[in-house]
């Protein structure tokens, strides 16, 4: 299950320098997990040590917050975008 | 019409009636109260290079002029103190108008959907909020200086949050 993964310029160095990958998951929490496995320490950058996305980002799926839906266990399907943005971004 | 004052942190994108005190957080023309800001308003967020937002501002401003856009505002420069590393641009609507305004900014280019709420940017900005604090944090403010400015946040919050049938009035930025 591909779905692709978009970030902003200023975040590119998650991805390895690109601002658009794809990644394998049925939900945030898998895709994460995929992204980790591809990009050295991005799950320790993205998530808090409960696991949960931590205070310096907010993550999207077709424009909702994440948070907002059920967070990592937030289902994604095929041809999905997810985005990544700094949360400081959305005040 | 867009608003380039060099004496503020933001350019903003108006229609001229809002520069003549005429209010743009509508539904289908009627005013919104707080509780339906909190309910509906919000914004989709864009990241990117100020030459990038300038340009893009000036394709929006036609939306702004139709009243398709109901308000577009802007960092003149990366926000360094809250850590961001791009420029911001906010495309205020009703979350109800949402989707189709959406679409206008994906045809200019944006790839980037992200929304967020009014009542989310409110909670942000409360004491103890994780923008004010950090806001307070990167100004190296004095412990008397902070508790003023988080109770002035307290108050002009949370009026909104207190006040849910009263028309909305956005404060000067």
């Amino acid at each position: 299950m591909s779905i692709t993964i978009i970030v902003p310029g200023a975040l590119k160095d998650l991805l390895g320098g690109s601002d658009q990958v794809a990644c394998e998951g049925k939900t945030i929490g898998e895709c994460i997990a995929d992204l980790d496995y591809k990009f050295s320490d991005f799950k320790s950058r993205v998530l808090d040590e409960k696991g949960e996305i931590n205070s310096s980002f907010m993550i999207f799926l077709d424009g909702q917050n994440v948070r907002s839906l059920s967070g990592m266990a937030t289902s994604v399907k095929e041809g999905d975008e997810v985005n990544i943005i700094p949360f400081a971004a959305g005040g | 019409m867009i608003v380039d004052r060099p004496d503020s942190h933001f350019i903003f994108v108006f229609h001229p009636s809002a520069l003549m005190g005429k209010k743009y957080t509508l539904y289908e023309g009627k005013e919104l109260t707080n509780g339906e800001v909190l309910q509906y308003w919000g914004k989709w967020i864009v990241l990117g290079d100020k030459s990038w937002l300038d340009e893009l501002a000036q394709k929006l401003d036609r939306y702004v002029e139709d009243k398709v856009i109901p308000c577009i505002k802007y960092d003149r420069k990366p926000p360094a103190n809250l850590g961001l590393k791009e420029a911001v641009m906010m495309v205020y609507c009703d979350k109800r108008k949402g989707e189709e305004i959406w679409e206008i900014l994906h045809q200019h280019g944006v790839k980037i959907k992200a929304w967020v709420s009014e009542r989310e940017t409110m909670e942000m900005w409360l004491p103890g909020g994780p923008l004010l604090e950090q806001w307070i944090t990167s100004m190296n403010l004095c412990e008397e200086d902070a508790r003023i400015n988080r109770e002035d946040a307290a108050a002009r919050l949370g009026y909104i949050f207190d006040h849910p049938d009263e028309i909305f009035s956005p404060w000067e930025q």
